[in-house]
């Protein structure tokens, strides 16, 4: 019999115990690799506490895409997307090495509605808040004229380095251009903040007019099959997404604030929904939901406000956390 | 004999200014020089697409056409701005006035812009050389001359290069006129008086207006005297005093002059008379001053046998792209300069067989900075190329350097500054961007102190909003319209101080809302008191939509912009309706300055989406 001379085990045992052990080392790079493209990547707060509670990683991950689905085209989901992207600009990590140097937001507006003076104090607030030192984030608008260049100018930001953020509301896209866009987003590191309408959630596309989210050019875009489950409501279609997470906007009347103090007209009272993620198939069973106050006058979150969350149990939240880690293969 | 091609930019100061903001064709648009005691002076004007319809107490529809032409060759160089919007109101009624863009001088940059497209004409010829005046002269430069000897053959002759030209530019938005002959003087003055060159070979184009105008001339050999004589003597570009003298001795053509006896002219007119004629006549040879800049690179690779794009792949198109932009590249580089707008030239092979000649296909590519990255020129070059059809044969390239900058050199890190790095990225990612979207799709916004919001920021080229902020803008080439406020370039303006009242979307144009349900009388008021306190609506009709407005804020009034037009006055309201969104509409309160006029048309401007 063939003995290995020092460890005086069988070559073959010698062997397979080799292999084993080097099969072990690659899943184990495997899931380290895997673990760097997910949770490896800077996190950042969007300022807003009940956001970050939504959010998957715990605020923004750099490098990825998060929907916004908004009920109508004056529901609050851009200026909320618009805030978060001025904070991702002007964000910078607490170590001592400044991870993104990315200053810069980058709109595609292919409608041509996008009203910068809305925005820009945002970002000199966003600049002068942060006390990184770099000034204001700069805010770059690009117009598109067709369906294809806007798709393109997407993935062109998202896989540049020194983008921070890239705003858009593209309307219908294929899954292979969303996928696109993930990868891109990686490449690159900036966060893909994608408003669009409920559209994409319910097929019936109600409360979306001819000025609905995507420019009012639905005609040109792109209708993709959908998969479709059945809810308490009845049949909804829901596009799959590649998108870290999908949150929908809903803007609350004041008729539902009665009895709560009086937003005015520089706070927006919005209520969010966490309605999707890269998990597999359909498998998202419960909706999380909470609320945040949006001061419109900073775009930060209006603080002392009273909130009225409808957040599940931490049980529920637990064991959704674990689903969506083991289902993130994307 | 040499012949030189001259493209006369009639109005430059005022075409440059609507190349940089096409927005402005729609209004008249004076450039004024500021003189002593406050009064403004016309140093150019023009209105590029003047109403065909009758304005309110302007001439009927029938007559404005012909009289416009006629009235605003009465608005000339040296006039005050008052006596000029004068005859543009009894022209086109008060309102052209109120909508006129007013804007001040500033020749340096009129000089600038004419250099660069001067280096973009090298599509032409290799000699191209802005108009300069000569000694003693004060005149502004309108002209390019372009040295053609010998390259005419390349576009067919000189029927289809002066035709080429004419239009290449009008593609670009540039209206332009052009004539070739045998000294520059010559063509200055058949290139400003194309109407009037008889026997002119060259059929006339049709301008917009369904009249016949021609836009080129083309002088033949020696027959500058013989086709240009009787043009009049201002096209020799002589001065006031001089054509007042001529004028007092009966002489008013350029053959009248010439006729006089050499000898005298000097001493009985100013020398500038006998100088412009020894100019006109090829007597006295002008130089032709190229820009400095000229001395850009270029690079060409000329090819044995013509190549075949179809059978070429874009990895050896590139290969060849990249030699030729690193030969250019490469001494602006060691200069610490980078290349800001560069040409590409595809040079169609002559198959045996055609007659007449291809001009060769030119690719513009521009840049937001110097740069000297070959890289990244070379993918902008194939971002373009991408997007044209090509010749399917051709027998050389030619990159140009159009224009080129001081590149922003930094000693580099040992491992490269993240800082650094990402601003580099940023600037190709808009090189990119507006290679392909087009130059005006990417811009950055810059905020303007200017209540209206449709006028409260402008769209400015990507890198130029923060030049802006730190680069001080001297006063005299500031740029403020009249009567309107000036651009901020410190801070932001007040009046974006108040973003929770402005909506993130707006829409292009005001959109009237129907189905307006008015609030109780009793709250509205007595709607024959104008006074009355306005409610905003407790519902609106959008999109067959009916929206219950259960909240508003509001109103803030806005009131302004007399000086566009009509004058602005608005009550916008911010409401809040039961769904939850929340939309920026405005009533109309009249356009007109007449007391107790109103209109209680309700608009939909924008949604805080």
């Amino acid at each position: 019999m063939v003995t290995h001379g020092s460890s005086g085990l069988p070559a073959a045992d010698l062997l397979s115990r080799h292999a084993d052990l080097l099969s072990r080392q690659l899943f184990g790079w495997d899931a380290a690799v895997r673990r760097n493209w997910e949770c490896g990547r800077e996190t950042v707060s969007t300022g807003f506490r009940p956001l970050d509670r939504l959010l998957p990683a715990g605020g923004a991950r750099r490098g990825s895409l998060i929907e916004w689905l908004a009920a109508d085209d004056a529901s609050g989901a851009v200026a909320l997307a618009c805030a978060v992207a001025c904070r991702l600009a002007g964000s910078r990590t607490t170590g001592d090495e400044p991870v993104s140097s990315a200053a810069t937001i980058l709109v595609v507006d292919r409608g041509g509605r996008f009203h910068p003076p809305a925005v820009l104090p945002w970002l000199e607030q966003a600049g002068s808040g942060t006390g990184s030192g770099r000034g204001r984030p700069r805010l770059v608008v690009a117009r598109p004229s067709t369906f294809e260049d806007e798709l393109w100018a997407i993935d062109q930001a998202l896989r540049c380095p020194g983008v921070a953020a890239v705003l858009a509301w593209p309307g219908r896209v294929h899954p292979t251009a969303m996928r696109r866009w993930q990868l891109a987003a990686r490449t690159g590191g900036a966060v893909g903040l994608l408003v669009r309408g409920l559209l994409v959630r319910d097929a019936s596309g109600h409360g979306l007019g001819g000025h609905g989210l995507g420019g009012g050019r639905r005609s040109e875009s792109r209708c993709e099959p959908v998969h479709a489950r059945a809810t308490h409501d009845g049949p909804m279609h829901v596009e799959p997404t590649w998108a870290e997470a999908r949150v929908a906007v809903q803007p609350l009347t004041p008729a539902a604030a009665a009895g709560e103090p009086s937003t005015g007209p520089s706070v927006r009272r919005l209520r969010l929904s966490l309605v999707g993620g890269p998990w597999a198939g359909d498998a998202m069973l419960h909706e999380r939901a909470d609320e945040l106050f949006l001061d419109m006058s900073n775009g930060r979150e209006a603080l002392g406000r009273r909130r009225t969350a409808t957040v599940p149990d931490a049980a529920r939240l637990r064991e959704w956390g674990r689903e969506g880690l083991e289902c993130r293969a994307s | 004999m040499p012949r030189i091609l001259t493209i006369w930019l009639p109005r430059w100061p005022v075409q440059r200014r609507l190349l940089e903001r096409p927005e402005l064709r729609r209004v008249p648009v004076f450039v004024c020089r500021r003189e002593r005691r406050g009064v403004m002076k016309l140093v150019s004007w023009a209105w590029a697409a003047p109403p065909r319809s009758p304005r309110r107490g302007g001439l009927p529809a029938g007559n404005v056409a012909m009289a416009g032409r006629i009235h605003a060759s009465r608005i000339h160089e040296g006039m005050s701005l008052a006596e000029g919007m004068a005859v543009l109101a009894s022209v086109y009624g008060s309102r052209a006035c109120q909508v006129a863009e007013v804007d001040h001088d500033d020749p340096l940059a009129d000089r600038a812009a004419l250099e660069e497209l001067a280096r973009s004409c090298r599509r032409f010829a290799p000699i191209v050389a802005v108009e300069q005046p000569l000694p003693g002269e004060t005149s502004r430069p309108e002209c390019l001359h372009v040295d053609v000897t010998g390259t005419a053959d390349f576009f067919g002759g000189e029927g289809p290069l002066v035709r080429t030209a004419v239009w290449t530019l009008a593609v670009r938005g540039i209206h332009a006129r052009a004539a070739i002959a045998d000294t520059p003087a010559a063509a200055w003055a058949a290139a400003h008086h194309t109407d009037s060159i008889p026997g002119d070979p060259v059929p006339a184009a049709q301008s917009s207006r369904g009249a016949s105008r021609r836009r080129w001339a083309i002088v033949p050999p020696g027959g500058q005297l013989r086709l240009l004589g009787s043009l009049p003597a201002a096209a020799l570009g002589l001065g006031s005093d001089v054509l007042t003298q001529l004028e007092g001795v009966g002489v008013g053509t350029i053959g009248g002059i010439a006729r006089l006896p050499r000898k005298s002219l000097a001493s009985r007119f100013d020398p500038q008379l006998s100088r412009r004629l020894a100019l006109f006549t090829g007597e006295r040879a002008e130089p032709l001053v190229v820009p400095c800049s000229a001395e850009l690179p270029t690079a060409t690779h000329a090819f044995e046998l013509p190549l075949s794009l179809r059978d070429t792949t874009a990895d050896d198109l590139a290969a060849i792209l990249d030699r030729l932009v690193e030969a250019c590249l490469g001494p602006l580089a060691a200069a610490g300069k980078g290349v800001t707008a560069l040409q590409v030239r595809l040079d169609r092979s002559q198959a045996i067989g055609l007659g007449e000649p291809s001009a060769p296909m030119v690719i513009d590519v521009g840049l937001f900075q110097p740069t000297s990255c070959v890289k990244h020129v070379v993918e902008l070059v194939q971002l373009r190329m991408a997007r044209l059809r090509l010749p399917p044969e051709i027998a050389a390239i030619t990159v140009d350097v159009v224009s080129a900058g001081q590149a922003d050199c930094r000693q580099r890190t040992l491992f490269g500054g993240p800082a650094e790095a990402s601003a580099m990225q940023v600037t190709m990612l808009l090189d990119r961007l507006s290679g392909r979207l087009g130059r005006r799709a990417v811009f950055e916004p810059l905020p303007l102190a200017d209540a209206q919001p449709e006028h409260a920021w402008a769209a400015v080229p990507p890198l130029q909003a923060t030049r802006r902020k730190t680069a001080a803008v001297p006063a005299s080439l500031s740029v403020r319209r009249r009567g309107g406020p000036r651009r901020h370039d410190e801070g932001f303006p007040a009046i974006v101080a108040a973003p929770q009242r402005r909506p993130i979307w707006m829409l292009p144009q005001p959109v009237r809302l129907e189905s307006v349900v008015v609030a109780a009388a009793a709250e509205t008021g007595p709607a024959e008191q104008p006074t009355a306190v306005v409610r905003p609506p407790a519902g609106f009709r959008l999109e067959g939509r009916m929206h219950e407005v259960v909240k508003a804020h509001g109103p803030e009034r806005i009131e302004t912009a007399w000086w566009r037009g009509p004058t602005v006055r608005r009550d916008y309201y911010v409401v809040e309706t039961s769904d939850g969104g929340r939309y920026w509409i405005f009533r109309r309160l009249g356009g007109s300055r007449r007391a107790g006029e109103r209109d209680d048309a309700w608009f939909l401007h924008g949604m805080f989406s």
